[in-house]
């Protein structure tokens, strides 16, 4: 909200610069976003008369340009001007020869359509004080001394606050809010603008009625009626202001409603009372479906749960959020009924937003208006339209409140106080503070007692007066101290931190980067891992982020993709997160598992003269994924196949523990998911789960180291292809060698010309109480090869 | 060699002597093992022959063959000895390695600043006592909202504008849900003091400072007697850790609908030391954190009487910490993953 500074000294006595105000404010928790200038580099502009209009010399867009004289009072001009406002006797914000305006443009004498112009006629755009253009020149009231100075004439030597308020503090959406703040901070004067209100003999009850038919919706609905209006610009000083406040000047009754509104914070409305049946005002809910068409001209569908004002036939306003088009302020209207009124936040709020209608009023209202203080906008705004309109004010208000507000009163202990914040000034000054800020404040020994104003909404309780008395009196009066009671356990990070972090470095020691993707997926990329339903938000941003990841490689094959795109062809990355799905229990149906996700594409290891390493594999993705369930004290067998998609069905597997569950899958990335996510090169990937797993490695108890030799053989299979897999070698091998056995492990594969593969094996014996004798080995390797042959059918190269 | 030795011994090991100190090379010296010691060695074939020389002159002429052969093998083992180490040192002339040449490095992995930032973090809060918690991202509006004293319809929901999953699941929008359900957990007891790290989500179009995903730490402490003051300190002592020991911080005034009172926290810029610079947008402060005292109608949410106890809140953007700390100028950064850039934080 913009807040021009000049008229916020007008309310309170203070000796600041806007910039000294601005941040006077902003340590009292009133944030000011910005303090600009009105009219920056304006600089030699006057008012000026055009005393007459000597010839016609062109035509430009429609309008006659002309050739005028214009006086200052002490010197005269002829200056060229094409607005379609131009008139005789009109005053107007002239700019002559040296004058500058926004922007550095500086005035001189100039020539168009061939004829001197000396000095310039100025709109309200050419001046930098608003956006009208079109409409012609700056018009000045007939009033204006000739040649004064613009900036000080319309109070233009000023600076605009752009105050942003938290949701708390509606009350600091005007003038007088500001100043009052002020004023608390400052022990600055406040003084309130006088409302002097003449009225006539006419009563307002025998001119208009009000029936509330929702109460719940509308606690309190005021009405003054003022007749003999005459509709016209506003004088310029207002004009000015407004523009200053970022809105729109239109006409005198209008624009009384807004400067109200600015100056006081409660938004009015007016409604031409020729537009109003049988002078009646009725506060009800809309009918389902019920059309209206709203002062912007749109035609809006209405339902039952929003609050209409009506007269006995059709609506006429959308209460609180804008007024209706049947019963706008025009050039011809008279009359007008002025509502000041209260109504119930949420509701103007949930209306608000289903109709996608956001207006100053309705801003106000949603964050709570002021039940009481609608009395005095009511009058003033009345005030106003009598002298500058030529209104006369009927006698007398008529004002709907059947359930008074009650008064909020809160106990203030001193030593609440102390508890909360850790330190408290002395009595006599938290009661000055509460005082500055409006509130009635009577001193019971220890306990204040403080009747809140109803325009501070927010204050309820004793901890709400607390942080006024601190946010006055400054946040750097509050000490630094530590807390003195220790706990009695020590500070434990999570489990699952833990076995995140250990994940985490002992990838990252292995050559894998850390990425962090988002939770969000897209329904292709979801479907190309195979997902068919993942959850969805209601009200995404964007169709690229509209579901929840449910598939673990969602998020780091998203990385390989935009690194491989950006010439990164080389990429082993991982990522410890979570995805998202359904679920029977929790407060939500859904569960978040979580996942190490690990992904490997080009090379093996850094380029290097030596040896690259060549390229990775499917094996790269799975002695990954071993060495992270290693390192957590896991050992797992495989089994090939799995339940996620997105792999080549061909390469895909899934590690078990020794109790069958399944903890990690692995595999090659099937060809058409990574076609859908625009990666060329192969990727093998790995996704372990986390939640099954224990949360660090438990050390039992050391065992001796060996005390007699180990002894290795090696042994050489040929493998047909397809033929038995390693795994089922091993197992064979496993249970007939025995307990010698201690160690098994393939060290070497490759494929003979025929076809065949060579698959060779090293086993490693040991025994406890003694060195093993060639013979035991031998008859040991003997048998071993004996039962491979007979279970699996396989051979012993070189036999 | 023994002076009193005999003659065909001696003229044997002079000659040997003299043909081992001449010879350079390890091959030579072998050959010349094989020509005096071998097995048809010279001084073998005298030891061998001993049956045939006069019973008076066996021993002597042992003896002394005995103790040439000795030395000479001595002498032919040192010689062996510095013939080696000069043909190793030849050898290595001529295949000179280039150390300059890199070095066969292991590939490098790393851990990206969100989690580096993350850690500090919460090490600096676990050395001051403070515990981890955790909680659910996929919330309901009781626990983000409600339970939060920011009930429905309440403008303050627009500071934080929500995705939702369903009219009561939604993404939670700050970290302060699991306040209410560590407090719940908790049953009254006291001290509570932890932390919790997580992922948070708004409905913000992102731009190079606004993400719809990222990531908080909120802190939280309940005891007997704990005051504004102890939450300021806490603070000061984090910021000290966490930019250096010359750190200052400010509180200003705020507003959040669960604290009570609201404070916004400035940390002195870090870059221009409070001079004034773009990062600071010349104001010398940083934006930091958000903290205030547990409104009582929180405590009350969490299952404890405000009149006993008393309980203060912060929560800080790690994204925004992390921004700070390395100077990234678009958040969008974290979450894109460019190698490139993961790459300076390993």
């Amino acid at each position: 909200m913009k807040i021009p500074y000049g008229w916020v000294r007008e309310l309170v006595d203070v000796d600041l610069t806007a910039e000294q105000a601005a941040d006077r404010l902003i340590n009292a928790g009133v944030e000011v976003a910005s303090v600009t200038p009105v009219a920056p580099d304006l600089r030699g502009v006057v008012v000026g008369e055009i005393e007459t209009i000597e010839r016609e010399v062109g035509d430009s867009h429609g309008h006659r340009v002309l050739l005028c004289r214009v006086s200052t009072g002490r010197a005269r001009y002829s200056v060229v001007c094409g607005a379609p406002n131009t008139a005789v006797g009109a005053r107007a914000a002239f700019a002559p020869p040296g004058a500058t305006l926004p922007g550095g443009r500086a005035i001189g004498i100039a020539k168009i359509r061939g004829v001197e112009s000396h000095g310039m006629l100025c709109s309200e755009r050419e001046l930098g004080l608003g956006e009208e253009h079109e409409g012609g020149l700056l018009l000045l009231d007939a009033g204006a001394p000739l040649g004064a100075d613009l900036v000080a004439h319309l109070g233009l030597d000023d600076h605009v606050l752009e105050i942003e308020i938290t949701p708390n503090r509606p009350d600091c959406l005007s003038v007088l809010g500001v100043a009052r703040e002020l004023s608390a901070l400052t022990g600055g004067r406040l003084r309130p603008p006088k409302i002097a209100l003449r009225e006539s003999r006419e009563s307002a009850r025998a001119l208009a009625r009000i029936r509330v038919e929702a109460p719940d919706l509308c606690p309190r609905y005021t009405l003054r009626v003022i007749s003999g209006l005459k509709v016209a610009p506003s004088p310029a000083w207002m004009a000015a202001r407004l523009r200053a406040c970022g809105l729109r000047p239109i006409s005198n009754v209008v624009d009384v409603t807004n400067y109200v509104l600015w100056e006081l914070g409660h938004p009015l409305h007016a409604f031409d009372a020729a537009g109003v049946t049988d002078a009646t005002i009725v506060v009800r809910r809309a009918a389902a479906g019920e059309r209206f068409t709203t002062l912007d001209g749109q035609a809006r569908t209405l339902d039952a749960s929003m609050l209409v004002i009506a007269d006995p036939q059709r609506a006429i306003g959308l209460a609180g959020v804008m007024g209706g088009q049947n019963s706008e302020v025009s050039a011809g209207t008279t009359r007008v009924l002025l509502e000041s009124a209260y109504f119930d936040p949420g509701s103007i709020r949930r209306t608000s937003r289903t109709l996608g209608l956001r207006t100053d009023a309705a801003y106000r209202f949603e964050r709570g208006a002021d039940i009481e203080g609608l009395l005095d906008a009511n009058d003033r705004a009345a005030q106003l339209m009598a002298e500058l309109a030529g209104g006369t004010v009927a006698r007398g208000m008529l004002d709907a409140y059947p359930r008074r507000r009650k008064p909020v009163r809160v106990r203030l202990r001193m030593e609440r106080v102390e508890r909360v914040l850790g330190v408290v000034p002395r009595r006599a000054h938290a009661r000055r503070i509460l005082t500055g800020l409006g509130l009635a404040v009577r001193e019971r020994g220890a306990i204040l007692d403080v009747e809140v104003p109803s325009f501070r909404r927010d204050l309820a309780m004793e901890d709400d007066l607390a942080e006024e008395i601190i946010r006055v009196w400054g946040y750097d009066k509050i000490p630094s101290t530590l807390p003195g009671g220790q706990t009695v356990e020590v500070a434990r990070e999570s489990d699952r931190l833990r076995q995140e972090g250990l994940l985490r470095r002992v990838l990252a020691g292995v050559g894998l980067m850390e990425a962090v993707a988002s939770s969000f997926t897209d329904r292709a990329r979801s479907g190309a891992l195979g997902v068919a339903e993942p959850l969805a938000l209601l009200n995404p941003l964007s169709q690229d982020a509209a579901y929840l990841r449910a598939h673990p490689l969602d998020g780091i094959l998203g990385v390989v993709a935009v690194n491989t795109r950006r010439q990164e062809g080389d990429v082993r990355v991982f990522e410890i997160g979570k995805t998202y799905q359904s679920s029977t229990g929790g407060d939500t149906a859904t569960s978040e598992p979580r996942w190490v996700a690990l992904a490997v594409s080009g090379a093996r290891g850094e380029l290097s003269w030596r040896d690259g390493g060549g390229a990775v594999d499917v094996y790269d993705a799975k002695g990954l994924a071993e060495h992270a369930l290693a390192a957590l004290g896991v050992t797992t067998s495989t089994r090939t196949g799995g339940a996620l998609g997105g792999f080549e069905p061909d390469c895909h597997a899934s590690l078990l523990t020794a109790a069958g569950e399944v903890v990690a899958e692995f595999g090659e990335v099937a060809a058409s998911t990574r076609a859908a996510l625009g990666i060329d090169a192969p990727v093998f990937a790995a996704a372990v789960r986390l939640d099954p797993l224990p949360r660090a490695r438990t050390f039992e108890r050391y065992q001796a180291l060996p005390r007699f030799p180990s002894v290795a053989r090696d042994m050489a299979f040929l493998v047909p292809d397809p033929g038995p897999s390693a795994a089922a070698v091993e197992t064979a091998i496993r249970r007939e060698a025995g307990p010698l056995l201690r160690e098994v492990v393939v060290f070497d594969v490759f494929r003979l010309p025929d076809g065949q593969r060579s698959v060779a094996w090293r086993l490693t014996f040991q025994a406890d109480d003694r060195t093993l004798t060639d013979e035991e080995i031998n008859t040991v390797h003997g048998r071993v090869a004996a039962r491979v042959g007979s279970e699996l059918g396989l051979t012993l190269r070189g036999s | 060699m023994s002076p009193a030795g005999h003659p065909r011994v001696d003229t044997i090991a002079a000659e040997a002597r003299a043909a081992i100190e001449r010879t350079e090379s390890s091959a030579d010296l072998e050959a010349l093992r094989v020509r005096f010691l071998g097995r048809q060695g010279e001084l073998t074939q005298l030891l061998r022959s001993l049956g045939s020389l006069p019973a008076d002159e066996r021993p002597v002429v042992g003896a002394a063959a005995n103790e040439a052969k000795r030395v000479l093998e001595a002498l032919l083992e040192s010689r062996l000895g510095e013939a080696a180490e000069r043909e190793r040192r030849r050898q290595r002339a001529q295949s000179r390695l280039d150390l300059t040449l890199p070095g066969r490095r292991p590939a490098r992995g790393g851990i990206h600043p969100l989690t580096r930032v993350h850690d500090e973090i919460v090490s600096i809060f676990g050395g001051l006592g403070f515990s981890v918690a955790e909680g659910p991202e996929i919330e309901t509006d009781y626990y983000n909202f409600e339970a939060l004293n920011i009930p429905k319809d309440h403008p303050a929901r627009d500071m934080q504008d929500t995705f939702y999953l369903s009219e009561s699941a939604l993404l939670r929008t700050h970290t302060s849900p699991v306040q209410i359900r560590t407090m719940q957990a908790a049953k009254g007891r006291t001290p509570l003091k932890l932390v919790v790290p997580g992922r948070v989500y708004r409905r913000d179009v992102p731009d190079a400072s606004h993400s719809p995903v990222f990531h908080q730490v909120e802190g939280l402490a309940v005891d007997h007697g704990i005051t504004m003051a102890d939450l300021k300190g806490t603070l000061e002592l984090f910021a000290r850790e966490m930019f250096g020991p010359r750190s200052k911080i400010r509180f200003r005034p705020s507003f959040f609908p669960f604290t009570e009172p609201s404070a916004e926290v400035d940390v002195l810029c870090f870059l221009c030391g409070g001079a004034g610079c773009r990062v600071c947008k010349q104001s010398g402060w940083l934006e930091i954190l958000g903290c205030g005292m547990v409104h009582p109608r929180v405590l009350e949410n969490g299952g404890y009487d405000p009149e006993e106890v008393t309980g203060w809140a912060f929560g800080m953007g790690i994204d925004r910490i992390t921004i700070l700390k390395y100077g990234i100028d678009d958040i969008r950064l974290f979450l894109e993953n460019d190698l490139r850039f993961l790459r300076q934080f390993a």
